[in-house]
């Protein structure tokens, strides 16, 4: 469902991504950790064309992201760290604003609007201003915007960051559910309790390479530590030479 | 629904609940400005007539000036006081507001002479003395009067001409007149402002709320983006123009303005030039509205666009006051030019006196610079860099103060950023103004030749040193080959001619000031051998080595990183500004073009060498042919055009020139080293 091929993202003398491949299936959660400054927001972001790759390519349920970069962006779902929320709409509004850019109309748009409205329990501040609502809230609306055009593949970029465990909990059981749903999730994270809790499978970034890939067992277990959190630690650690991809 | 459609309706009401814009697009120009304007009115009448009400207690002293003291009396504006032999003092201590001294007759001429004293630096002691000036001449008419009737003479006698002005101007043109003058101005203004805010907002703003990356998730193409947020700008700075015109009409053309009638003046713009005026204001603002959407796009945050648009704000202002000032017609140069068009046929339409073709030119032009603004706010739009900054998610460059910054470099092998260069330039150009300036004031050339390597050289030889930069990427310091020498000598020797047609065509729009003209000559001219070479040692290789080592050395190290065409035009335009003066305006244009060239020269062969070589020909070359006698006349005339002659060959050796450097230079890749230069350790983020 989502696939990086030989990705590698250069700005100038630096190498943000070196030569990244790596696949997540459908209904699979997969989390990508690393340590800031590690690539994995500039990996997200050249999978969702927000960024050009130097070389390599990314896939989408199919369609790369290189040739279709519009297709690519119908087909997936992208939550930024920093919601990114209109402050001066309304949650409906911001909703039914995305439904749109995603060529929902009419009856369509309308159902879709309720239905995400319904799912993430908005109901009660529909109308509020985004500007006016708790953080708890604006990560629902958030949700609800990524979610309105029903995409195959979720790309959470740090989704849990700043929010408390009741909002924390929403974000979860979004995961679980879409998991269910036969979806593919990509996530970055630095907390591996929810690691623990969420990924199918994981993969550790440093310094644009990816150094470990596996489920979380089988990586604590490659790496001889006693959790993921110090088998996390080890693997950043690590001097260059001997690291591969 | 299109797609542009949709950004376009949630950029207008996401603009319209912006207390902000609402404030700046409606409240301003509707409620603020006409009571703004009305209550400057209102005081500047009760303080004229506040004057006018109150006699100006004046003294009349000297021999012989009974007379003039009972014309004085008779005056019901002025009223006549004693004062004391200090007559400034009395001046000063507000006892009197001017004195009129009369002297004694003098002997054999039949005459006397009068001083009238007044303060020219307070308004009460000005109507004083102009009140005063009255009685003078009042009292010279009767003094006149009597010696004629005593010699049995006509009054007609003494007045050989009788001269009386009389203007064929109507009030309703007079009006039209006076306010074209503001109008224009204030309009650009609005209109400007109008865009201003909504522009920041929609692009830096968005940045820095986070919307942007989500925004662009969506299968928005980035045509339809920047569309639907430029439709939103320029209709929000339309609709402000037309609101500022609509009150200002409704202001003056209704009788409100008291300081109309007082002055005979009548506001009477027709329906059709106010339509005209409408239709203008529209590429106006489209062309105010792309450009400030494509330069705020490039900043992180509301503020970092504020500052980089006050600049461009400060730049538009200048072209659109150009109608107030006297001896400028409003001619075809004057209507291409970018915003000076709109002003000027502004202008023309509240005096009623349009030219058609004019009109057209200016509406074509500005319509094209719209065109031009919207394609780079497009083209901003697309760029990751300017989206996303050039870092990615983190950089290895820490943020905090310049030095921290410079410091996180050391040892690297690093060049600095544009931000850093530039921030180079702005303390070598403040160092130079303060520092520079006096040295040529007291030590006249040597001055200049110390401020060059002090103030030039030495800190940016200390900036790379001290900095920790790689000097050979930095300063571009690789060597060059014979072919690519000879090349840009062919490209400077072509550009020479193409700069000085510049310069003549400049003088179309600035007159060059003689003054100046002089002073160069002076500083350029040789007579001897050694006055030749000290001239060549001043003004040719000390530039070339001090100057490219600033310019083609720290900024274009520093700037490597942009696309080439920014690299090229901002080096040339800093390079102009920092030889801006206050009397050297003119030197701008040719300055700026010329240093476009030498940037492009050493940008393509990464050689600072040839940036040195072409500065020293240029400035060498000037100097020796301004030392020839024969042709000193030439070039002394600014407005005397360059040989006809001389253009297609330059353009020749010019092409020839680029040409050649072309095919024996690889185009070094955006975002990369010099070419040439040492290949970085491998780096990741």
């Amino acid at each position: 469902m989502i696939r990086f091929e030989r990705l590698t993202k250069r700005y100038g003398s630096l190498t943000a991504v070196a030569d990244l491949s790596l696949e997540v299936r459908g209904g699979e959660v997969y989390a990508l950790l690393g340590p800031n400054g590690a690539g994995k927001t500039t990996a997200l972001r050249c999978l969702a064309s927000l960024l050009a790759p130097t070389s390599g390519t990314t896939w989408v349920d199919g369609v790369c992201t290189q040739d279709d970069p519009v297709g690519v962006r119908r087909r997936l779902a992208f939550l930024a760290a920093s919601m990114g929320l209109y402050e001066r709409l309304s949650a409906t509004e911001l909703v039914q604003y995305f439904g749109q850019l995603h060529g929902l109309e009419g009856d369509r748009l309308d159902e879709r609007v309720e239905a995400m409205i319904e799912l993430f329990g908005i109901e009660s501040f529909r109308d509020r201003l985004c500007g006016r609502l708790s953080t708890g809230q604006r990560q629902r609306v958030s949700l609800a915007r990524a979610l309105v055009h029903d995409p195959p593949a979720l790309i959470l970029d740090e989704p849990t960051i700043g929010l408390d465990v009741l909002s924390g909990q929403t974000i979860y059981e979004f995961i679980d559910r879409e998991r269910a749903r036969g979806k593919a999730v990509l996530f970055s994270t630095h907390q591996m309790d929810e690691v623990d809790l969420l990924a199918d499978r994981v993969g550790v970034l440093r310094a644009g390479r990816l150094v470990a890939e596996g489920s979380p067992q089988s990586v604590v277990a490659d790496t001889g530590e006693a959790s993921l959190a110090r088998a996390f630690l080890s693997l950043v650690q690590q001097p260059e030479q001997g690291v591969g991809s | 629904m299109s797609t542009w459609r949709v950004v376009f309706r949630k950029e207008l009401r996401e603009t319209l609940r912006d207390r902000r814009t609402l404030l700046v697009m409606i409240v301003v120009p509707v409620m603020l400005y006409p009571v703004l304007l009305i209550t400057m009115e209102q005081l500047l009448i009760f303080g004229m007539r506040n004057l006018e009400a109150e006699a100006s207690p004046v003294a009349v002293v000297g021999e012989g000036a009974a007379g003039l003291e009972e014309v004085v009396d008779r005056f019901e504006t002025l009223r006549r006081v004693s004062i004391g032999t200090d007559l400034e003092g009395a001046i000063r201590s507000d006892s009197v507001t001017a004195v009129v001294s009369v002297g004694p007759a003098i002997e054999g001429a039949g005459s006397r002479a009068v001083v009238v004293l007044f303060d020219a630096a307070a308004d009460r002691s000005i109507r004083g003395q102009s009140e005063l000036a009255r009685a003078v001449a009042e009292w010279e008419d009767s003094l006149l009067a009597r010696r004629l009737d005593e010699e049995g003479l006509p009054r007609s006698f003494a007045v050989p001409v009788s001269v009386a002005d009389s203007s064929i101007a109507r009030p309703d043109e007079l009006g039209g007149y006076t306010l074209g003058r503001i109008l224009p101005l204030l309009l650009v203004i609005m209109t400007l402002l109008g865009a201003f805010y909504p522009a920041i907002d929609l692009a830096a703003g968005e940045k820095e709320r986070g919307t942007l990356e989500t925004l662009l998730t969506a299968p928005v193409p980035g045509r339809d983006l920047v569309i639907g947020k430029f439709v939103t700008v320029a209709l929000i700075g339309v609709v402000a123009a037309g609101l500022n015109l609509a009150s200002m009409l409704l202001t003056v053309q209704t009788g409100v303005l008291q300081a109309t009638a007082i002055l005979g003046l009548e506001v009477s713009i027709s329906a059709l030039a106010v339509l005209v005026i409408f239709l203008a204001l529209i590429p106006l603002a489209v062309l105010f509205g792309a450009l400030f959407l494509g330069i705020a796009v490039g900043a992180s945050s509301f503020k970092e666009a504020q500052n980089a648009l006050t600049p461009v704000y400060m730049l538009v202002i200048i072209p659109a006051m150009l109608p107030i000032f006297p001896g400028i017609e409003f001619g075809p140069l004057m209507a291409i030019l970018p915003v000076a068009g709109v002003s000027f046929l502004f202008r023309d339409l509240m005096t009623g006196g349009t030219d058609v073709g004019l009109g057209a030119l200016v509406l074509v032009t500005t319509s094209l610079y719209a065109l031009a603004a919207l394609a780079f706010a497009a083209r901003a739009f697309g760029n990751e860099r300017t989206l996303f900054g050039g870092g990615g998610e983190a950089s290895e460059v820490p943020s905090g103060s310049l030095m921290d910054r410079i410091r996180a470099r050391r040892g690297h092998g690093e060049v600095p950023s544009p931000g850093v260069a530039v921030l180079f330039i702005v303390f070598v150009a403040v160092a130079f103004f303060w520092g520079g300036i006096p040295l040529q004031i007291f030590f006249r050339e040597r001055g200049l030749l110390a401020a060059e390597w002090l103030l030039l050289f030495a800190p940016a030889l200390a900036f790379v040193v001290l900095g920790g930069f790689d000097p050979v990427r930095t300063l571009s310091l690789k060597r060059p080959t014979g072919p690519q020498a000879a090349a840009s000598i062919l490209v400077i020797f072509g550009a020479m001619p193409l700069v000085w047609v510049i310069g003549w065509l400049q003088t179309f729009v600035l007159p060059v000031p003689w003054e100046l003209l002089e002073g160069l000559e002076e500083l350029v001219t040789a007579e001897t051998l050694t006055r030749l070479a000290w001239l060549l040692l001043l003004l040719a290789v000390t530039p070339a080595i001090c100057e490219e080592v600033v310019f083609r050395g720290v900024l274009l190290g520093g700037m490597r990183t942009l696309e080439p065409w920014r690299i090229i035009v901002l080096n040339g335009v800093i390079f102009g500004a920092f030889h801006l003066s206050f009397e050297t305006v003119i030197r701008f244009l040719p300055t700026a073009a010329l240093g476009m060239v030498i940037t492009w020269s050493v940008w393509r062969t990464g050689s600072i060498w040839i940036g040195a070589l072409m500065h020293l020909l240029n400035n060498g070359t000037i100097v020796v042919l301004a030392s020839i006698p024969a042709l000193q006349e030439l070039f002394s005339d600014p407005d005397r055009p360059p040989p006809l002659w001389l253009v297609p060959v330059a353009l020749v050796i010019f092409a020839a020139g680029v040409r050649l450097l072309r095919n024996m230079t690889e185009p070094p890749i955006a975002g990369l080293e010099a070419p040439g230069s040492i290949p970085p350790s491998p780096e990741t983020l």
